[in-house]
């Protein structure tokens, strides 16, 4: 099943293009990441897909339903969490959520009981009277999660859901995400955090309003590369004239080599140098690294 | 009912704001008494004397008379008196009797009366206080040199034209606190959400425009609907202002009045783009109303051009209607017309507001 499906997705701020012509599809059950730097458009593609703005041009389906002509229903199956806080700071925490829950549509005491679920699945209960406005930022990331989920929605929609969070809340996030996909929730999320992105099952690369890269981590870095990048030492320097293997840099018995694709390729290198190659390994990538490459072109 | 939800919603925050507090409750008691004391309040006051003793006990209280006030006039009779009251050129006169000098020196009771303007309740009281004290004074003095002498004063009220200044300060006082207060107060409510981030939030859920429209609205009229009691209130017991109407009826009209202001200021929110914005914009749609909707001037003294302005404002309708029932006596069943006017500026303010407010961050 298709989540988001967007189509020559366009927004233009009078002369200038925030995001350009994009296409992107989600498919259910995922944790689909947009990642990209700052005004690359991420929070806009984001707002187009919530209808909180209108595109200047394309279209987007949530769930089949058209962002645009069918409002009231993708509003059902989303929940958002926005990029800056988004719930009242004069209002505790327990109130924030049953207020939502019941903007759901919720009755006040199914709002209550689901808000109490939601506290203790997000370890929000001993902050349950507190003002939204006196959380640390870790614990209001928490409760703008709270509410994104309170009506139980298909579609999380969360725009840089772990900015300024700590490293192990960051990870307790990670682990609620996963969590919920499990549960059969799509997850569309916005990061500039490259090491979080790894986590995504599929990614979208952006800058400057367009897609530059998609798919799995993996797919994005061998995209960048051209395939995947192998250290090998050899015992004596030998001619490598292999198909699908490139040279990237020789010294003294140690190279790297870049490999079409290293799992298919891997037997026959070993084939080839037999007892002179002491070593193979695959070299890690960042997708900081690759998205580097990438941006150069 | 989602607006059930949002009337909670801002009724909450509206109590932990204590700006809010200040608006709706402090407001109106400050205004108030710095209105009636505006228009009432003196250091020196004007008053006559008739001295109809015109020997040495009437001509020492005189001089002690003179001390303490203003004497602006002498009459001859106490018809004089009552006359210059009624007038307005003096707020009192003390008449002293016949043979006032003869009781004193005899010890006799006797009694001195006051004549006082009623329609200027915060001048009377003083100027009793201050009667009472010279008397107080001119026994002591006439006991010791004489025989033990008391003097009983009398106080006799007569309407003076200040009748109209108590009026007066009425209607402006209601304008200020029934438009100006509630209007400025709910004007930023739509914008500071836009402002603080939350409408993004708040526009993601099904709440419909109707559903924040009429949460805020009926919020803040819980909210501010003190003003009208308080304001009455204070008028009545610290003024002793007396209105000829039904109270019900000033009441019923006052919350109608004071549900098309904060309709209006939810219009202001809607079109403005941030709180200092909309503060400014209900600061200045108060500017025609005070001008020309007959909360200084009388509307029938107005140029053409002014009086049309006035007329259409929901403003010129409320106060018609207010003075009409405080002053006059009349009923509500009487001004409909009025009525119906304020009516339906509320609801095109209302459907105006829905119409324009958008469900977007744009």
């Amino acid at each position: 099943m298709i989540a988001i499906e967007a189509r020559g997705l366009t927004k233009k701020f009078g002369n200038f293009t925030a995001v350009d012509n994009l296409n992107l599809t989600v498919e259910a059950g995922l944790a689909f990441g947009l990642l990209g730097p700052n005004g690359a458009g991420k929070t806009t593609t984001i707002r187009m897909i919530t209808g909180l703005i209108k595109p200047t041009a394309g279209t987007v389906k949530v769930y089949g339903h058209d962002v645009s002509s069918e409002r009231s229903k993708v509003i059902e199956k989303i929940g958002y969490m926005p990029q800056k806080f988004g719930l009242y700071e004069d209002l505790t925490v327990e109130e924030n959520m049953v207020l939502f829950g019941r903007l759901y549509g919720l009755s006040k005491s199914d709002s209550l009981q689901r808000s109490r679920e939601l506290m203790e699945f997000l370890d929000l209960k001993e902050f349950r009277n507190r003002l939204a406005g006196k959380l640390s930022g870790g614990t209001k990331q928490r409760l703008a999660l709270a509410v994104a989920l309170i009506h139980d929605p298909l579609l999380l929609i969360l725009d840089e859901p772990t900015a300024g969070v700590d490293p192990p809340i960051r990870r307790q996030f990670w682990e609620i995400f996963r969590d919920l996909n499990r549960k059969g929730k799509t997850i569309l999320l916005t990061t500039h955090y490259m090491d979080e992105a790894e986590n995504c099952d599929k990614l979208a690369l952006m800058s400057s309003g367009r897609i530059i890269a998609e798919g799995s981590p993996s797919e994005v870095k061998r995209k960048a590369f051209g395939g995947d990048i192998v250290e090998i030492v050899l015992s004596k320097p030998i001619n490598i004239d292999l198909q699908g293997v490139k040279v990237m840099e020789a010294g003294d018995g140690r190279m790297k080599l870049l490999v079409d694709d290293y799992s298919a390729r891997v037997s026959q290198i070993i084939a080839r140098f037999g007892p002179d190659l002491r070593d193979i390994r695959p070299v890690h990538v960042s997708l900081e690294e690759a998205f580097i490459k990438l941006m150069r072109g | 009912m989602k607006f059930t939800a949002v009337v909670e919603k801002e009724l909450r925050q509206l109590i932990r704001d204590p700006k809010t507090v200040f608006m709706v409750l402090l407001m109106p008691i400050i205004l108030t008494i710095l209105f009636g004391y505006g228009y009432g309040g003196r250091t020196s006051f004007p008053i006559a004397i008739v001295n109809m003793d015109q020997k040495t006990g009437g001509y020492t209280l005189s001089d002690q008379l003179r001390n303490m006030f203003d004497v602006k006039a002498y009459a001859r009779t106490r018809e004089e008196a009552v006359e210059l009251v009624r007038k307005g050129r003096v707020y009192a006169a003390v008449v002293i009797p016949k043979g006032f000098t003869e009781d004193m020196i005899a010890g006799r009771m006797t009694s001195l009366e006051v004549i006082y303007d009623a329609s200027e309740p915060v001048v009377a009281q003083s100027i009793m206080q201050m009667v009472g004290v010279i008397v107080l004074q001119f026994e002591i003095w006439a006991s010791e040199k004489f025989k033990t002498f008391s003097i009983s004063p009398l106080f006799y009220s007569v309407y003076g034209p200040g009748a109209e200044r108590v009026e007066n300060f009425l209607p402006v006082l209601m304008g200020t606190l029934l438009q100006l207060v509630p209007t400025s107060l709910i004007s930023v409510s739509v914008c500071r959400e836009r402002e603080r981030g939350t409408f993004e939030q708040f526009a993601m859920t099904p709440a419909s425009r109707f559903d924040i429209i009429l949460g805020k609205l009926v919020a803040y009229f819980i909210a501010t609907i003190s003003d009208v009691f308080l304001t009455i209130l204070i008028a009545m017991l610290l003024f002793g202002v007396q209105f000829r109407g039904g109270m019900l009826d000033l009441m019923l009209l006052s919350s109608i009045f004071l549900v098309c202001s904060l309709s209006m200021g939810l219009l202001i929110s809607v079109l403005s783009k941030n709180q200092l914005q909309a503060y400014q914009a209900s600061i200045f749609a108060f500017i025609p109303s005070m001008l020309f909707s007959g909360m200084f001037t009388p509307v029938n003294l107005l140029s053409d051009v002014a009086k049309i302005i006035g007329h259409s404002l929901p403003l010129y309708y409320y106060l018609d209607a207010f003075k009409a029932i405080a002053f006059k006596g009349m009923n509500l069943q009487l001004l409909t017309y009025d009525l119906e006017v304020i009516l339906i500026f509320t609801i095109i303010f209302s459907i105006l507001s829905m119409d324009l407010l958008r469900m977007r961050v744009e």
